[in-house]
């Protein structure tokens, strides 16, 4: 009897396999390689792709570049519509500076994201599909640009869902998408 | 009566031999493995109370606590049942898999007893610190990320928890050593092997917990005056998920040994299930990187390498003992005639032992949800969607509730039976219990998964139906909310089950002698035949649900997540 509580007998290396198990093996080496391709694959083809550089940022250097960008671009009633193509968000316990912003539906923006302080979530959702959601982790000292277009106009909400302090469910803030 | 829970018939040379499995087993070995193991169930408990606190929090139909004290019973939540009830619950498996299986002596008894007491303070300490965080501190919940602040008592704690287990675990080492030195040429029996390969992912993870903590306890109490919120998430995954990694390998560790003790399974191949393990040595910590799949600083190529050959390594094993487990059972009963269809030889096992019905449903309820999910969010892009929402709640209780606390709960039920010695109580109860737990907990894991997915609902917020300041709530994903507090009071409920069953056994349990409730291993012999000739079709169909399975809901991700706007 082969007991897993027992040394095994004999040279076990050299033990058959049943063919079964060696046909599952194989088609589990396949779908891991499947796995594998289909992350390339979108990585070159897909438009979710949370790449995008990050730079070194002092909290008072990011301060700076939110202010700047609230200051160049127009304030109205909904929110800032940015001067180009560049956007400031950044989070802070227990609110969001930048948000909200006003933008272009069908347009490609950079996003340049930080936190003031700890860690922060920037979970994102139109209101009209909450299906439709991601989420990014944001975190002091480093500043992430992303390109994002919105093709459907609406609003999107911002939460955070990083764990950042009692009032860590209060922060909110929105992208509002235009024709 | 606590005498009483250590007496056992041991000869003048400290040794009894086990009336089911056969196994020589050692009056120290075994008592640390019930000091263990009733110290995990004492994690449990703190743990399930705090469970009942979060549910009656987070369905807002109740809202039962503000978020200052949610978050701190949150952090009572995670830290005994993500650690406490799994640690102690393994240091055990270890000295079951050391020196029970290979019949020694447990060396080195006084590191075990100096490990023992280092944990247990840890452990009362972190509680301690955990239910009394205020500010200006933060409750840590699972993670503690820096720099967000938490007691310095609470850093200190996982220092000295993670030193106590580090000691545990030398005694296991010692006995794989003396094991080795005096018979060089003899392999070590599978679970011996496993829990060899589990304790090695145990120091990996222990040690990325040292060098994670060492420095933040310093910035904490001021010796340094800054901390990387990146550098802290590389490392503190080390340990976050590592940690997680031992309940797995030591999981599959127990399947191995229960499947064989209570069902009758054998080893199908030595060869394929042993290079299983030594993947995960290789690759498993690789697991790791998908907690930092929607963080800056780290390059698409560093995530996608670190996701995809280096991880899958670790699914590939996986996915070999998903057939080799059940494959054990089938051919191992087959060769005794106990069934002859696709699955008579599944029909036919004891399924009112509740170890066995507590086994069975952790390897299905574990492959299924916890497996399938953890590959899915562990792809780059696909983490976009899966990211800090409530489905990673949903897939960590898939894997480390519904896979091993219930693989643990059956393993609790059969040292109480072989090595307390004490019937269970409550009889129906008792055999009823893994089937309730894991129906109701399944439903309260499917729903976490919904409502993360679907309605985009994120973890740790003590509210979502009212965000204070803004119009926008998540008042739509409501009723799945309700499903979710009704399927987690009742797994809770079947957790206090567990509880009064296992505590009320150990008090008021009759004498029991194991072998009238468990077959004697020796007593499984069969026509003789090699075990890898006979059929496997019953495993090989289930395992081919399971991956049309996994391909649907694979494909269902991706739908998703092209449906939303460009990023990157």
């Amino acid at each position: 009897m082969s007991s897993p509580i027992h040394s095994p007998q004999g040279n076990w290396w050299i033990a058959g396999v049943s063919v079964l198990e060696k046909t599952w093996i194989r088609i589990s080496v396949v779908w891991c390689l499947l796995l594998f391709a289909s992350m390339i694959v979108w990585a070159s083809y897909g438009k979710q792709n949370q790449a995008g550089p990050t730079y070194r940022v002092s909290t008072t250097e990011f301060m700076q570049k939110v202010q700047a960008f609230k200051k160049a671009g127009t304030q109205t009633e909904d929110g800032i519509i940015p001067a180009d193509e560049h956007i400031y968000v950044a989070a802070a316990r227990f609110s969001f500076d930048g948000f909200p912003v006003v933008l272009q539906a069908g347009k490609q923006y950079q996003v340049h994201m930080s936190s003031y302080d700890v860690q922060h979530g920037l979970s994102v959702r139109p209101e009209h599909a909450l299906s439709k959601q991601m989420s990014l982790q944001l975190l002091p000292g480093y500043e992430w640009v992303l390109p994002m277009k919105f093709d459907e106009p609406g609003v999107y909400h911002v939460v955070c869902n990083e764990f950042c302090g009692v009032g860590h469910r209060t922060m909110h803030g929105s992208f509002i998408v235009r024709r | 009566m606590i005498k009483e829970l250590f007496t056992n018939d041991y000869g003048p040379d400290g040794f009894r031999t086990c009336s089911v499995t056969g196994m020589r087993i050692d009056r120290t070995a075994e008592n640390f493995v019930k000091v263990f193991g009733l110290t995990a169930v004492v994690a449990l408990v703190v743990g399930g109370i705090s469970a009942i606190l979060v549910v009656l929090t987070r369905w807002e139909v109740v809202g039962l606590l503000g978020p200052a004290d949610f978050y701190n019973w949150l952090s009572v939540h995670a830290w005994n049942l993500l650690i406490f009830w799994m640690v102690f619950m393994e240091v055990a498996i270890l000295y079951v898999g050391g020196p029970m299986v290979l019949g020694r002596k447990l060396p080195a008894p006084k590191l075990a007893m100096v490990g023992y007491v280092l944990m247990l303070g840890a452990a009362i300490g972190i509680n301690w610190a955990l239910m009394t965080t205020s500010a200006p501190d933060h409750a840590p919940v699972l993670t503690s990320y820096a720099p967000l602040p938490s007691s310095e008592w609470f850093y200190l704690g996982a220092i000295v928890f993670i030193l106590g287990t580090v000691i545990a675990a030398l005694p296991f080492f010692a006995a794989i050593w003396q094991e080795k030195v005096e018979n060089p040429n003899r392999s070590l029996p599978l679970v011996a092997f496993g829990a060899f390969i589990t304790a090695i992912i145990a120091v990996e993870a222990l040690l990325g917990g040292l060098i994670t903590y060492i420095p933040t306890y310093m910035w904490r109490i001021g010796l340094l005056e800054h901390i990387d919120a990146a550098w802290y998430r590389q490392m503190y995954w080390i340990v976050g998920h590592g940690s997680q990694q031992i309940n797995l390998a030591a999981m599959i560790t127990v399947w191995y040994f229960l499947t064989h003790v209570v069902g009758g399974a054998e080893v199908v191949s030595e060869k394929v299930s042993r290079s299983a393990f030594i993947l995960y040595l290789f690759f498993i910590n690789m697991g790791a990187a998908h907690h930092l799949m929607a963080d800056p600083a780290l390059a698409a190529s560093w995530k996608v390498w670190n996701t995809s050959y280096a991880a899958y390594g670790a699914v590939l094993a996986s996915m070999i003992h998903a057939f080799a487990i059940p494959a054990g059972l089938e051919a191992g009963r087959r060769k005794r005639g106990a069934g002859k269809s696709l699955f008579g030889w599944l029909w036919s096992s004891p399924w009112s032992n509740p170890v066995f019905s507590a086994v069975i449903f952790s390897i299905i309820l574990f492959g299924f949800m916890g497996g399938i999910t953890g590959v899915l969010m562990g792809q780059m892009q696909l983490n976009l969607a899966w990211h800090n929402t409530w489905a990673t709640v949903g897939h960590f209780h898939a894997t480390v509730v519904l896979g091993t606390t219930m693989t643990f709960m059956g393993l609790v039920f059969f040292v109480i039976q072989t090595m307390f010695r004490k019937e269970l109580i409550m009889a129906p109860l008792a055999k009823i219990q893994p089937w309730f737990y894991s129906g109701f907990m399944a439903l309260t894991t499917l729903m976490m998964m919904y409502l993360g997915i679907l309605y985009g609902i994120p973890r740790r917020h003590a509210s979502v139906m009212n965000i204070p300041g803004t119009d926008f709530n998540f008042a739509a994903a409501e009723p799945l909310f309700v499903v979710f507090g009704i399927a987690a009071l009742l797994a809770i409920a079947g957790g206090i089950l567990f509880a009064l069953i296992s505590v009320g056994s150990l008090l008021f349990g009759n004498r029991l002698d194991p072998s009238t409730v468990f077959r004697p291993t020796h007593s499984w012999q069969g026509d003789g035949s090699p075990v890898h000739l006979q059929s496997m079709r019953g495993t090989f169909a289930f395992t081919l649900i399971f991956l049309a399975v996994f391909v649907i809901a694979y494909v269902l991700n991706w739908y998703l997540l092209s449906r939303l706007w460009e990023i990157g």
